[in-house]
């Protein structure tokens, strides 16, 4: 049973590797009837698939295939000519045979699908006698064939494998071994005088009386496929799980994290110890580590590459049926197609591509009649190219029709509601384009078959986004489409902007970061209760990366800004950050079902130093940029002039002696400032971290239990936010090195006990810049 | 050191001759942990492991009660404040405060609790179930045991590992 189990998933594999293969012959077949090597490749397909399907006992998939190599070999021999109307009925019994195999791999039979084949098989016999009549060599011999076929070849091939006696297994071996000689004697004769292999191979196949002709193509089928098979054995292959690819993915993935780590701690040790000889031999190590660790990924990240020729393939056809269907003479042109990408990508580019090429036939090329008054050719031209950018994979989807008319996008989106007509005015001719993106816009004046339904480009949108992808859409009137869909290779493990929001980290996918530029903040414009920033010729909305995750306001940019210009699909944003810590390679980790689907978070990283660092879902943020209506200039204002009265400024007074820290309070007295008291480092360390006052200067004194003066200054130092903040110390400590140690851990004044009450005020005044 | 280490070997020992108590069925072991100023306990089955505080990172967009997510050994989990989770008063974090990691069917986070008490072996008979009026908790109670001088709240893991936002 297991056994059976096993063939038949076999059968599967190789059935739908041969069908995707087909389509694409059949429709090259249409254009070169004469192709006999194509037409050999399509009837051995068929022939493949009714052999191993009468062998697993698929009754219906075997009539089909059956009926549908009958037409086939009278092709292959001549004595049918291909035509349009034979190809749509052998391409719908393709697409039927592609349904009773999805069947199979779904019910594990050919019959709960319920796919009626009486039909389709009548008119695949028609086809074949119809077209024979017509053609003058009708012999008898093939005209009892198409009739006789039902019940021959079925039985036929039950004798094969079913009931076979050890007598009939001996006799059937003797006779194909018999015909595979002299089918190589035949090859060999062929391969001496090449041009006549048609006559060649029609020859010996005319002799034996028609029930022997389906053995004998097998033997020939059985001896040209391993031939095929010995000529790829140059690149050997094995079939893989996914599953263990994917394994393979995660492990390489931490091992990513443990060499970020491995780097971050090198430069830590490399900064301590300098010069020391262990140091260079460290490097050789994490150098020799981060090296081959990439190249390992990129393998294993090859092993999961297919070549978009898995999706291309399809197209043709579809191209071919469309063009048909619509009326419109249309050629697709592939290029690129070996180009390889992420198998999970591969899956999802399908559709998209899919919805771009209906819409290009159905409304880029124009109809015959109307190209005709046009310059163009009457054969509309659709191009599809893939090829690499850096670690994106570009797909250009090209058409030479009637291209985009941004005045009348722009009209039918006010029609439908989708845009005021204010946006419409200030709309630049590439927005427009982008409007074809909107859900339930569409430029068809009638809902068809093909399209109208303004669904496609959404899901187009949406699919590219999940991608992390970016569409760039081009037209001119008149002349053509051009679109572009830009995709990272691979998803697991991506490069990333790292930036900071006050002091939180995020990682923004740099696949979306289009640019980083700093800004002056009196180039941001509030427009209807949006910031806007204009760069170069553009207008970009803006919004604070920390508004958007509501991250806590500790301290206050300064006057100029870093903004983030990320893109997705077709939209545009502008991010403001505070900092920008710089690109890394991360590794995607889920954060549970827990927390699945934050708004706004794609996942999580580990960093180098083992902290987690969430990853930005950029198209989330766009869309939870839409809600926020924070004037950021005035917010920022606001901000600088929060302090108008001497009791706003703080001042933390850090000392282990109650007298001492009473003694400088009351030297600041005069000042009128709200002083806080810390009694040790920690204590002040904790009080300066949870941001509950806004401290506008520290008195530190140097000898204190738990954590002293210099450690606390250390530690305060660290928070980016504090990088400004006057750290004072007040100390009995007067030595040189003393006060060098202070200057090295970043204190900005230096006061020595004992001390007059008027200095210390001075020096606080002075540094608080307290107004006078 | 000895001392406790008698006694509890001298308790294990008296509860495997007990005779109610020896079939594993009836009783339930415990791990008992105070948050706030209440005891709770929740079935040591269900505890991947116990830390001490790390440093973990905000995670926006969720309930106040979900501090965020933190690294364990490479693993991103999520932290949950049980404190602010109950409604019981935010104190500041003791030295004691540790971190326990919580394992469900298909989720797993971490729970700040203030301070581990000890591991409690009951007797599934001692178990009420919780009362009518604590219903509204969104049945995070499993049951009230019965101790000899206390009663303690033994929690759902299954409840808490839920997600309710």
């Amino acid at each position: 049973m297991e056994d059976i189990q096993e063939i038949l998933e076999d059968f599967l594999v190789e059935a739908f590797e041969l069908i995707d293969q087909i389509d694409q012959d059949l429709v090259e077949l249409e254009a070169n009837p004469e192709d006999l090597e194509l037409l050999n490749r399509i009837f051995r397909v068929a022939h493949t698939v009714k052999g191993s399907s009468s062998f697993l006992n698929f009754d219906v998939l075997t009539r089909l295939t059956h009926h549908m190599e009958d037409v086939l070999n009278k092709a292959r021999r001549a004595e049918l000519r291909i035509t349009a109307e034979v190809m749509d009925v052998v391409l719908e019994s393709i697409d039927m045979m592609k349904a009773l195999l999805h069947g199979i791999r779904d019910h594990g039979n050919d019959r709960d699908v319920g796919i009626e084949i009486d039909d389709i098989c009548e008119r695949l016999t028609a086809v074949s006698n119809g077209d024979e009549i017509l053609s003058s060599g009708a012999s008898d011999e093939p005209a009892s064939a198409p009739s006789a076929p039902p019940s021959t070849p079925e039985p036929e091939e039950e004798v094969d494998v079913s009931d076979l006696s050890d007598d009939e297994v001996e006799a059937e071996i003797e006779r194909l071994l018999k015909q595979r000689k002299e089918e190589d004697r035949q090859r060999k004769a062929a391969k001496k005088a090449q041009e006549p292999d048609t006559p060649k191979s029609q020859a010996p196949k005319a002799p034996p009386p028609p029930k022997k002709a389906p053995p004998l193509k097998a033997a020939g089928d059985r001896d040209l496929a391993p031939a095929k098979k010995g000529a790829a054995t140059v690149e050997q292959t094995i079939r893989v799980e996914v599953k263990r690819l994917d394994d393979l993915m995660n492990l390489i993935g931490e091992l990513v994290l443990g060499k970020n780590r491995l780097i971050k701690i090198y430069d830590d040790v490399e900064e301590r110890y300098e010069g020391e000889q262990f140091l260079e031999e460290l490097n050789q190590v994490v150098s020799a580590i981060s090296i081959v660790t990439t190249d390992l990924q990129i393998a294993v990240m090859k092993t999961r590459m297919l070549p978009i020729a898995k999706v291309f393939n399809k197209f043709p056809r579809m191209v071919r049926d469309l063009s048909r269907e619509l009326g419109k003479a249309i050629e697709l042109e592939i290029s690129g197609e070996d180009t390889e990408l992420d198998k999970s990508i591969v899956e999802e580019i399908g559709d998209p591509l899919v919805h771009i090429i209906r819409n290009s036939c159905d409304h880029g090329i124009e109809d015959p009649s109307i190209r005709a008054t046009t310059s163009k050719p009457e054969k509309g031209l659709i191009e599809l190219k893939a090829y690499n950018e850096g670690n994106h994979i570009v797909i250009e989807i090209t058409d030479d029709g009637k291209g985009l008319d941004a005045d009348l996008l722009r009209i039918k989106a006010m029609e439908k509601g989708l845009i005021t007509e204010r946006e419409a005015d200030s709309m630049s001719d590439k927005e427009a384009f982008n409007l074809i993106f909107k859900p339930g816009f569409s430029m068809a004046k009638q809902v068809t078959n093909v399209s109208g339904r303004g669904v496609g480009m959404d899901v187009v949108r949406t699919n590219i986004e999940k991608l992390n992808g970016i569409i760039d859409i081009d037209s001119e009137l008149g002349r053509g489409t051009i679109m572009k869909l830009k995709i990272p290779l691979t998803l697991a493990i991506i490069q990333s902007l790292l930036v900071g929001a006050q002091e939180e980290y995020y990682a923004i996918p740099l696949a979306s970061v289009l640019e980083t530029v700093r800004v002056p903040i009196e180039n941001i414009y509030t427009i209807e209760g949006k910031n806007v920033l204009r760069l170069r010729d553009e207008v970009l909305s803006l919004v604070r990366l920390s508004d958007v995750f509501g991250v806590k306001q500790v301290f206050e940019g300064s006057d100029m800004t870093y903004v983030v210009v990320i893109g997705l699909a077709e939209s545009k944003l502008g991010v403001i950050v505070d900092t920008l810590i710089g690109q890394e390679e991360i590794v995607i980790k889920s954060m549970g079902d827990y927390l699945q689907g934050i708004e706004g978070i794609a996942g999580a990283t580990i960093r180098g130093d083992g902290r987690v660092t969430l990853i930005v879902d950029v198209a989330a943020l766009m869309e939870m940029a839409k809600e926020i209506t924070v004037d950021i200039r005035a917010s920022l204002d606001e901000q600088s002039s929060s302090k108008t009265q001497p009791s706003d400024y703080k001042v933390l007074v850090v000392d282990d002696s109650k007298m001492d820290r009473n003694i400088m309070m009351k030297s600041m007295e005069p000042l009128g400032i709200t002083p806080i008291e810390a009694a040790n480092g920690l204590d002040a360390l904790n009080i300066i971290k949870s941001g509950e006052h806004s401290i506008d200067a520290v008195l530190i004194d140097i000898e204190m239990p738990r954590m002293d003066g210099y450690t606390l200054a250390g530690e305060i130092r660290k928070y980016s936010k504090y990088k400004n903040l006057p750290l004072i110390a007040v100390t009995s400590r007067t030595s040189k090195s003393d006060r060098l140690r202070g200057v090295e851990v970043g204190m900005t004044e230096y006061i020595t006990k004992p001390y007059s009450p008027e200095y210390l005020e001075s020096v606080v005044r002075k540094n608080i810049k307290l107004p006078e | 050191m000895n001392d406790r280490l008698d006694k509890v070997l001298t308790k294990q020992q008296k509860q495997l001759i007990e005779p109610d108590v020896k079939s594993t069925e009836e009783v339930m072991q415990l791990v008992g942990f105070i948050v706030s100023d209440e005891e709770y306990a929740i079935p040591m089955l269900n505890i991947q492991e116990i830390i001490k505080p790390i440093e973990f990172t905000r995670v926006p967009s969720v309930p106040d009660y979900i501090l965020g997510v933190f690294n364990l050994r490479g693993n991103v989990i999520p932290l949950i404040d049980l404190r602010k989770k109950f409604n019981l008063d935010a104190s500041k974090q003791s030295e004691e405060a540790r971190y326990i990691v919580m394992k469900g069917k298909n989720n797993i986070a971490g729970f700040v609790i203030d301070r581990l008490t000890e591991a409690i072996r009951i007797r599934k008979d001692r178990i009420d179930p919780a009362p009518e009026t604590l219903h509204k908790d969104k049945g995070m109670i499993y049951g009230i045991g019965m101790r000899d001088d206390s009663i303690l709240t033994i929690l759902k893991v299954e409840a808490l590992l839920k997600r309710d936002f």
